[in-house]
C-alpha cells in the first residue's frame, strides 16, 4: 500500500516473498527498505520523532511504522501504514493489516510505536524525497537505491537531493555518475564541473570531470584536470593514472 | 542451420557482447562514484575516532606495556580498511559511555583486547580481522 501510494503497482503476493521471513513471522526493518528500492521507490526512514511523523503524513507521504502492539516483554510486532491524523480528537488514521481505516487514539499509537523505537519508513517515487530528509541519511539512501536501479531514475534522486543542498560532494559526483550511465555525457560534465567548483581539492571530483571532458573530446582540458587530480596525491592515485591513461587512448584515436 | 553458420552466429553474438560490455566498461572503471567517496569519508571519520580512544593514556600505558608503541599503533590504525574501521567504530560506539578519559575496568580490558586483536596478537573476538604485516 506504501508503494500503491508511490503510484507503483506491485502485488501483495509477490512482495511477501521478497520480505516475510517465515521463521520469525514476520518482516525486518531492513528487508523493507531493501523491498521498496526494488520496487522503485526511493525507501528511507524518517527521524524517530511524532513530529517528523505527522509532517511525512500532512505532506501526502504515508509513513510505513513498526509497533509493537503488546508489552515489551510478550512483543506482538506489527507494521502498519499512517495515512492520515486528527490532531483536535487526538486520533491517528492507519491501514493496518488487512483493515483498511483503523482510527487509533494518538496516545496508544505513540506508546505502541515507542517500542519499536519510533521505526518508520516512507517509499517516494523517485524524485521526491521526505519533507523531513537530513541530508547524510539522504546521501546513503540515494547511494542504496543506486546498487540495484536504472541510472534514469538515481539521476532523479540525486537531482531532487542537490535542490536541497547544492554543494553535497557525493550528490553531485552521484548525479554526474548516473547521468553518465543514462547516456547524458554533457549532463554529466556539468554535474562533475560543478563538483569541481565547490570541491576544488576533491580528487575524486576531478578524475570524474577529466573523465566527462575526454568523452566530448575535449581532450587538453580532461588532461589538465587529470594532471590537477594526481598533483594532490591520496589515496585515489590508481584511478586517476588509469583516467588519465584513457585520455591519452581517446586522444591518440581521434 | 549448417555447423559453420552456427559457429558464426556464436562468433557475432560473442563479439557484440564483448563489445556492449566495452562500452558500458568506461562508465564503471574510470568514474569514482558517490557510493565511493561516502565511504571513503567514513572510514577517515572512523578512524579518526578510533585513533583518538588510542590517545587515551590509560589505554597507551596498556599498550606500551605489551610492547606496543603508540605511533607503531597508530600507524596500523590508519592503515586499516573503510569496513575494518567502521566494524571497529561501531563496537567502540556500543561501548557504554566512559566520561572523559575514564574507562570502567571490563571496557578498558575489552578495549585493549580489541587493539591487540586487531594487530594480531591475540585473537579473542571473532569479527577482528588480524591486520596483514
Amino acid at each position: 500500500m506504501a508503494l500503491g501510494a508511490a503510484g507503483i503497482a506491485a502485488e501483495p503476493e509477490a512482495l511477501v516473498a521478497q520480505v516475510y521471513l517465515p521463521q520469525r513471522e514476520g518482516s525486518l526493518q531492513v528487508e523493507m527498505l531493501a523491498a521498496g528500492r526494488r520496487n522503485g521507490a526511493f525507501s528511507m526512514t524518517i527521524p524517530p520523532r511524532l513530529g517528523a511523523l505527522l509532517a511525512e503524513v500532512a505532506a501526502g507521504n504515508p509513513v510505513l511504522v513498526l509497533q509493537n502492539l503488546s508489552l515489551p516483554w510478550v512483543p506482538l510486532w506489527h507494521y502498519a501504514l499512517v495515512v492520515g491524523y486528527d490532531l483536535d480528537k487526538a486520533e491517528i488514521l492507519l491501514r493496518s493489516g488487512v483493515t483498511p481505516r483503523l482510527v487509533m487514539p494518538l496516545s496508544t499509537f505513540e506508546h505502541t510505536w515507542q517500542r519499536s523505537k519510533a521505526w518508520g519508513m516512507v517509499a517516494l517515487p523517485p524524485g521526491r524525497l521526505p519533507r523531513t530528509a537530513e541530508e547524510a541519511p539522504t546521501v546513503a539512501a540515494a547511494i542504496a537505491f543506486e546498487q540495484s536501479n536504472a541510472p534514469a531514475a538515481a539521476r532523479r534522486i540525486y537531482a531532487a537531493a542537490l535542490e536541497r543542498w547544492p554543494d553535497n560532494l557525493a550528490l553531485l559526483l552521484g548525479l554526474g555518475y548516473n547521468a553518465y550511465a543514462a547516456g547524458d555525457v554533457a549532463a554529466a560534465a556539468d554535474a562533475f564541473g560543478r563538483a569541481v567548483e565547490v570541491h576544488p581539492q576533491s580528487v575524486p571530483a576531478l578524475n570524474d570531470f577529466a573523465f566527462a571532458l575526454s568523452a566530448l573530446g575535449r581532450h587538453s582540458e580532461a588532461r589538465a584536470a587529470a594532471q590537477k587530480a594526481l598533483a594532490l596525491g591520496g589515496p585515489w592515485q590508481d584511478a586517476v593514472r588509469d583516467t588519465l591513461q584513457r585520455i591519452d587512448a581517446a586522444a591518440r584515436a581521434r | 542451420m549448417s555447423h559453420n553458420s552456427k559457429k558464426r552466429l556464436f562468433v557475432y553474438v560473442l563479439a557484440a557482447a564483448i563489445g556492449y560490455s566495452g562500452v558500458m566498461q568506461p562508465a564503471q572503471a574510470a568514474l569514482i562514484g558517490a557510493g565511493q567517496v561516502a565511504a571513503a569519508a567514513a572510514g577517515q571519520e572512523h578512524r579518526s575516532r578510533i585513533a583518538a580512544v588510542i590517545e587515551r593514556p590509560a589505554v597507551q600505558a596498556q599498550l606500551q606495556a605489551l610492547g606496543l608503541g603508540s605511533a607503531d599503533a597508530q600507524a596500523r590504525v590508519a592503515a586499516l580498511t573503510d569496513d575494518e574501521a567502521a566494524a571497529l567504530a561501531d563496537r567502540i560506539d556500543s561501548l557504554p559511555a566512559g566520561g572523559d578519559g575514564v574507562i570502567g575496568g571490563l571496557i578498558f580490558v575489552f578495549l585493549v583486547l580489541l587493539f591487540t586483536d586487531i594487530l594480531g596478537f591475540t585473537k579473542v573476538f571473532p569479527f577482528t580481522h588480524q591486520m596483514k604485516r
